[in-house]
């Protein structure tokens, strides 16, 4: 409607701050409007700006009035919902003077208005739940003193260990004792499945694209320095998009798991890398769910498919990349599952451990009985619903999926049932290190049946000080303007990230994992093996958790 | 009193139970073992004679003594009555057994520990040493029977006391020993020896098994053999005491020295079991103070702990010197030669201070170096994305300057266009009279609307709604600019000075507002312009159809006069028709059809043709044959503008009521809808028409409704009359079609004005100065579009700036008043404000000047853009 005659409109349909999920907090008094903040901040929430104090006064015995008025230079936040404050703190990091802050409204209604154009909310980051997780609440309770050998972390050595890859039982390995001595019986013309033996934290997928070069790299350097320097055999997965090629043909690929996705990207370049390689890789990951957003696919927007992402995904610049929630090829567990390991397998020549991953979901336990009587399949990866995503419909992400310990579980438990919890390895995911308990929350897993754990967000963190939280904080991993420069293509962004520190962040790390999975599994008395599926050493102060996860209650 | 103390805790302990002596077959074999390995003839024999002495009071029992044991008085009491029961004082069979205690001519005492074939408890072997010493016993032979901690706590006299311990010692020999005991062991010992050991000398003939002298913190401890496993553990030094010393003559087990704080281990590596690694499977972890000496190879250590060293000289004189007594007690002198026969036989390990630790490196190689030597050179120079990425592969900071800034600001100014300019249909550029007036240039600033309109007075002035000033940003302070009052002061003003003469001839065809615009602009460009008017005068419909009331005539008499001293060629009483049309096409290069809508339209209804248009009494009022509608109740079909000039009309011709009605809300508005109103009309919406009965004086609606209606005039808009174009000339829906630059669909033929669609005024001045533009470089032979610019958005204008103000109209201060919407006001408040001192104003002459960024220092932060009065910054992504 037209506005009524004679009159100009102000703040009709404006929102206030009040409104938004993050209220910047700026002091005048400190601030010496040096522009750095606005100069910095991603989303441009917040702008230089002109206020008009002005004041009427009074002066001696009678009304004698005068006025006072200054126009001062103030920095104001923007109330439009897409420009709105995410709490990323750019403005605070660079600030001089400390001046300026941005303060998390707990009752802000932004999801009321983020859903401009009548498209739903979309961003990166993981499912906004600061709650203790179920991962945080488990307790390691059964301490070894006097019982059993309690060991000490510190003095004695032990590894940290797990095997990815389907194990085989003694009795159907096709062994036989020669001179004394086991070897393989090739007369048996049996297959034996390819196994690795890894770090049982891996850094799970992300790919190049939706990370940075600098992120991308840091991680594969550290991981790389990891195994040669520390001897520590972590592993990483690529993520969906390709592997630079000149890694594809480094000797440091066997460190580096490769997925494939629903979109296929990079994957002619890595077929046409074949011939070349001088290692197999540890392992190829079938990416059939994200934990995140489950049946949400990917898009990598065109503005970010420069150069760089377009040779190594090998496709043209600046077009959108879609990789659809559902492989197109697939029609039932059996028929997809099962060609999909028989393709990869094959291009490897059936050396390589080739395992799917899916989203934490009720189903799981179907897929895990297809794959337990599908000899080539070499693990199953669950990926939970507080996995974290570089771009996700926002209520897929929140919404959307299943929390990984307790479908761990009754995966774990199924294959106890058939006897084959040692043989299928299984690999958990989504919310690790949430609130930064890396090794407590991976420690958990493995004692509620997981071989292998998997994370994202926390080596973010840690590594590279993602500013992303529970509360909503930054999330623009979508957007291209990550303020780090972790998830951007951008090189006015990502060159503010040091591929040396990331890389050296990541060491540090897993060396403390290390040390901290010990400080665990040594007071429980384990040290030779992994404690997988060693429920009896946890506890939880919740008696429903406790009985859904066959652990015992403690308060 | 602090002897007291300790006995009670001894009883303490006694009371809870009686921890076994562990008589392990170890203890036997590594016996053996010794006296057969450790020492090769000749020196065998006086180390297999003791085993001998040690094998024989293992196997033969001695037998049980004869006497009861005499218990201490103090002690005897404190024991609970049943477990002293249970303790075996006494020989049960009839051969005489040996006496527990024997003492002896010289003095000494020989204490067995294994009476009549039972095993004295560890309890009462305390007891028995413990008295034996209160009583005066110096010297004491303990044939024991893996009791525990034997000779310990003997709490320190003026002279020695010293104990020789035969048979199999339990654990923790001399445990808690004090200095002034001397302890030998004639053979080996089980684990544990000089278990915290506060200065007691043990001596061992044999072995020592795991752990010997864990947590010991003075004394000596002398090994003839081997260490077991986790030797010389948390052992540690007391300030105020010398510290411990452990001797090993031959190798020690795993895990020796760990967590070991103090101390110094000698490990002489003599015939050792592993001769490729003395010192045991990762020795030192945890160790954080005291020296370890040692002779042989060795397989590793905590690196991370401590460091190995050679000996110095203070180190070897200590050595020497302490190694002598050392063989002495365990009688292997003899290797004294062999054991310092050089000092690069020996190597130390000791322990990282804190600080050293500090400062190691936590990592191998650092990162950088790693790049280099290791993933580099396997990937390639600059990592595995070099080869597609073009930037420089270097870090930037957060905040950066020059082409690596996100955004960059950038001097905009007069890019958009101001409110006032875009809000007004002839583009008359305000801003820029008040910019003049600023200047001083009053004159200049009043006659620069010339060049945009014929009609300022008259149009600006008068009878223009004003758009310009609806849209004036300065009305969202206090008020607009008086554009309008402005305008009128032009009235006066005379035509600007024409370009010289082109010899480009163009015809216009109507002499209302629109033609008149298209005809003065291409004039003053100098090109030759005839215009054709059918009437008698220009002006058009302002003239003919607009109440004189609303506008005074002078006015448009003087600007009309103003025009024709412009040296247009006029035909007036011209109606141009289809022959005319085709000389007139003939000799122009171009057409411009201006000739306004005057055919009034009429929608038929029953009595519709007793209806008068609007058009026809309008121009019959100007003409001055106005109809007398002296107390008649006038209805006007069509509440638009010319609805109300209608009703304005009506008025003055005596109506006394007028009721404009309409079939949607009004489209009248400004002053002529004020003036109506003023004058009493009223305005009914939505009425539709049904027919009008003349006789009844009655207009029906059909909703069932009437109104009374003496005369009624229809106002509904009326239709230019175009059939004097040929037909390469479309006319769609009787209006003529033109583009948005005016052009028809023949290329030399434009449209202007009420012609192509119905508009104001200001809207056929618009179109004709376009079509003026547009022509003008069409006949240059260089056609384009006139630049159109977008209007600046309300908010980048920073009304805070001003305050507001209760002014009358002054033109002078209406130069201030004005905020310079989009347009530099020169005021150097973006220099000012920029932190990084990277805006300069730079004077280009002639009172022209800009402002320009130095992008070296600029970070891009948006003040000059947030700032900035006239919203002329703006900030643009830097790509």
């Amino acid at each position: 409607m037209e506005p009524a005659a004679g009159v100009t409109l102000d703040n009709n349909h404006r929102l206030t701050p009040k409104e938004l999920q993050y209220i910047i907090r700026w002091n005048s008094d400190r601030c010496k409007r040096c522009g750095r903040c606005t100069a910095a901040c991603p989303v441009k929430a917040i702008e230089p700006t002109v206020r008009v104090q002005r004041m009427t006064f009074s002066e001696g015995p009678i009304p004698k009035p005068g006025a006072q008025r200054r126009v001062v230079h103030a920095i104001s936040q923007v109330t439009d919902p897409e420009r709105a404050c995410v709490g990323c703190a750019t403005c605070t990091l660079v600030c001089p003077n400390e001046a300026i802050e941005p303060e998390l409204n707990e009752r802000n209604k932004l999801l009321h208005y983020k859903n401009k154009g009548g498209d739903g909310y979309k961003r990166g980051g993981r499912r906004n739940d600061p709650s203790i997780s179920v991962l945080d609440r488990l307790k390691f309770t059964r301490i070894s003193m006097l019982t059993d050998p309690a060991l000490d972390a510190g003095r004695h050595e032990f590894r940290v260990r797990s095997l990815l890859g389907r194990v085989l039982p003694p009795e159907e390995l096709p062994l036989k004792a020669v001179d004394g001595k086991l070897i393989v019986d090739s007369a048996a013309d049996k297959f034996i499945p390819p196994v690795r033996e890894i770090f049982p934290i891996m850094i799970g997928s992300m790919s190049v694209g939706a990370l940075s070069p600098p992120m991308w790299e840091g991680l594969a350097m550290g991981v790389a320095y990891l195994n040669e320097v520390e001897g520590l055999p972590v592993v990483m997965a690529s993520g969906e998009g390709g592997m630079p090629p000149r890694l594809l043909r480094s000797r440091y690929l066997k460190y580096f798991i490769i997925q494939i996705a629903s979109g296929y990207f990079g994957w002619d370049e890595i077929v046409r890398a074949l011939p070349h390689m001088v290692e197999d890789p540890a392992a190829i990951e079938i990416k059939y769910g994200q934990g995140a957003k489950p049946g949400d696919g990917g898009l990598l927007m065109a503005q970010k498919v420069l150069k760089l992402i377009s040779g190594i995904r090998g496709v043209p610049q600046f077009v959108d990349l879609a990789s659809p929630p559902t492989h197109q090829t697939k029609y039932s567990i059996e028929e997809a599952v099962a060609k999909m390991i028989q393709s990869m397998s094959m291009a490897w020549g059936f050396r390589v451990p080739v395992y799917p991953k899916i989203s934490g979901t009720k189903t799981a336990r179907a897929v895990l009985n297809n794959l337990a009587r599908n000899p080539y399949a070499a693990a199953l990866s669950i990926d939970g619903e507080d996995g974290g995503t570089g771009a996700a419909y926002n209520v897929s992400m929140d919404k959307m999926g299943h929390p990984i310990a307790s479908n761990l579980r009754e995966c774990y438990l199924d294959l106890v049932k058939q006897g084959k919890q040692n043989e299928l390895p299984l690999i958990a995911a989504g919310g690790v290190g949430k609130r930064g308990n890396l090794a407590a929350n991976a420690a958990a897993l493995i004692m509620l049946g997981a071989s292998v754990v998997s994370i994202g967000k926390y080596i973010m963190q840690a590594a590279a000080d993602c500013f992303g939280d529970e509360h909503n904080r930054c999330n623009l991993c979508n957007t291209g303007k990550c303020p780090r420069g972790i998830t951007t293509q951008d090189p006015k962004l990502y060159r503010r990230l040091d591929a040396d520190k990331v890389a050296l962040r990541t060491v540090e790390v897993f060396k403390a994992a290390n040390v901290e999975l010990k400080k665990i599994f040594a007071p429980m008395g384990r040290s030779t093996e992994l404690p997988i599926g060693m429920s009896d050493g946890l506890s939880i102060d919740d008696k429903a958790m406790a009985e859904r996860l066959g652990i015992t209650y403690a308060c | 009193m602090r002897a007291k103390t300790i006995k009670k805790k001894v009883e303490v302990k006694n009371k809870k139970s009686e921890v076994k002596a562990k008589k392990t077959t170890t203890a036997k074999t590594t016996a053996k073992a010794t006296a057969k390995k450790a020492a090769p003839k000749p020196a065998a024999k006086p180390a297999a004679k003791k085993a001998a002495v040690v094998q024989s009071a293992i196997k033969k029992p001695a037998p049980a003594p004869a006497v009861r044991i005499p218990q201490m008085k103090g002690v005897a009491l404190s024991h609970p009555a049943g477990k002293a029961k249970k303790t075996p004082m006494v020989a049960a069979s009839a051969p005489k057994p040996l006496p527990a205690i024997e003492k002896r001519q010289d003095g000494s005492v020989l204490v067995r520990g294994l009476v009549g074939g039972q095993r004295t408890p560890s309890r009462i072997l305390e007891e028995q040493i413990q008295q034996l010493v209160q009583e005066g016993a110096r010297n004491l032979t303990i044939v024991a029977d893996g009791q525990h901690g034997i000779g310990g706590r003997i709490w320190p006299r003026s002279e020695k006391v010293q104990i020789t311990i035969e048979g199999p010692a339990g654990q923790r020999v001399g445990s808690m020993g004090f200095d002034g005991t001397e302890i030998v062991v004639r053979g080996s010992a089980s684990d544990d020896v000089g278990w915290i050991n506060c200065g007691a000398k043990i001596t061992v003939l044999g072995d020592v098994t795991n752990g010997a002298f864990n947590a010991a913190a003075q004394g000596i401890l002398y090994v003839q053999g081997s260490g077991g496993a986790r030797c010389d553990t948390m052992t540690k030094r007391n300030p105020r005491f010398d510290p411990p010393q452990s001797w090993y003559f031959r190798n020690v087990g795993d895990s020796f020295a760990e967590f070991k704080a103090g101390g110094i281990a000698v490990v002489c590596g003599v015939n050792p079991r592993n001769p490729e690694n003395i010192l045991g499977y990762r020795p030192c972890v945890g160790m954080v103070g005291g020296t370890i000496y040692f002779r042989g190879k060795i397989e590793g250590y905590s690196e991370r702990d401590v460091k190995l060293l050679d000996l110095s000289e203070t180190d070897w004189e200590w050595l020497t010197t302490n190694m002598k007594p050392y063989l002495e007690a365990i009688d292997r002198t003899e290797y004294y030669g062999e054991l310092t026969r050089s000092i690069d036989d020996w190597k130390k390990l000791v322990a990282y201070t804190p600080q050293e630790k500090a400062q190691k490196k936590k990592y191998q190689i650092d990162i950088k170096n790693f790049r280099k030597v290791a993933w580099e050179k396997e990937v390639g120079q600059g990592g595995i994305f070099a080869e597609f990425l073009d930037h420089d592969l270097t870090l930037l900071p957060y905040v950066t300057t020059g082409k690596d800034r996100r955004n960059v600001p950038v001097w905009a100014n007069d890019k958009y266009a101001p409110p006032c300019a875009a809000g007004c249909p002839s583009h008359i550029p305000s801003h820029k009279r008040a910019t003049l007036i600023r200047e001083g240039k009053l004159a200049e600033a009043i006659s620069l609307v010339l060049q945009y309109s014929p009609l300022p007075a008259t149009v600006c002035g008068t009878i223009c709604p004003n758009l310009c000033m609806q849209s004036c940003t300065r009305g969202r302070l206090d008020a607009p600019l008086a554009i309008d009052k402005l305008g009128k002061l032009a009235l006066d003003i005379p035509a600007p000075r024409k370009a010289d003469p082109t010899g480009h001839k163009v015809a216009v065809i109507g002499g209302g507002p629109g033609g008149m615009s298209a005809a003065w602009q291409l004039a003053l460009k100098g090109h030759t312009v005839s215009l054709y008017e059918a009437s008698a005068k220009l002006g058009g419909k302002i003239e003919m159809c607009i109440p004189h009331e609303r506008l005074p005539q002078e006015i448009l008499q003087k600007e009309i006069s103003r025009f024709t001293e412009l040296g247009v060629k006029l035909h007036l009483n011209t109606r141009v028709d289809q022959k005319l049309f085709e000389e007139i096409y003939r000799n122009n290069e171009i057409v411009i059809v201006a000739i306004g809508a005057h055919q009034p339209r009429k929608i038929a209804f029953p009595g519709s043709d007793q209806i008068t248009s609007a058009y026809d009494f309008l121009r019959s009022v100007n003409m001055g044959s106005a109809p007398d509608l002296k107390d008649k109740k006038v209805v006007v079909i069509g509440a638009g503008n010319v609805g109300m000039d209608v009703a304005i009309e009506a008025y003055n011709c005596g109506a006394s009521q007028v009721t404009a009605v309409d079939i949607q809300k009004p489209a009248a508005f400004g002053k002529e809808m004020q003036a109506a109103t003023a004058k009493g009309a009223q305005i009914l919406y939505p009425k539709f028409t049904e027919r009008f009965d003349p006789a009844a004086k009655k207009l029906y609606f059909k909703d069932g409704s009437s109104i009374d209606a003496d005369v009624v005039f229809m106002s509904i808009g009326d239709v230019p009359v175009l059939d004097f174009l040929p037909p390469d000339v479309h006319v769609e829906k009787g209006w003529l079609q033109v583009s948005d630059l005016g052009q028809t669909s023949d290329v030399k033929v434009y449209g202007v004005g009420d012609a192509t669609g119905l508009g104001l005024v200001t809207h056929a001045i618009g179109q004709g100065a376009l079509v003026a533009d547009v022509v003008h470089y069409q006949m240059a032979h260089a056609p384009r579009a006139p630049e159109v610019k977008q209007q600046i958005a309300y908010e980048r204008i920073k009304t805070q700036y001003y305050e507001a103000c209760k002014l009358e109209f002054e033109p002078n201060a209406e130069g201030n008043r004005c905020m310079s919407c989009a347009s530099c006001r020169d005021c150097r408040m973006c220099e000012n404000t920029c932190y990084e001192q990277a805006i300069s104003r730079v004077d280009l002459g002639n009172g022209r000047f800009e402002y320009v960024v130095d992008e070296n220092k600029c970070i891009g932060c948006g003040f000059c853009a947030g700032i900035c009065p006239c919203g002329v910054w703006e900030m643009v992504e830097n790509v």
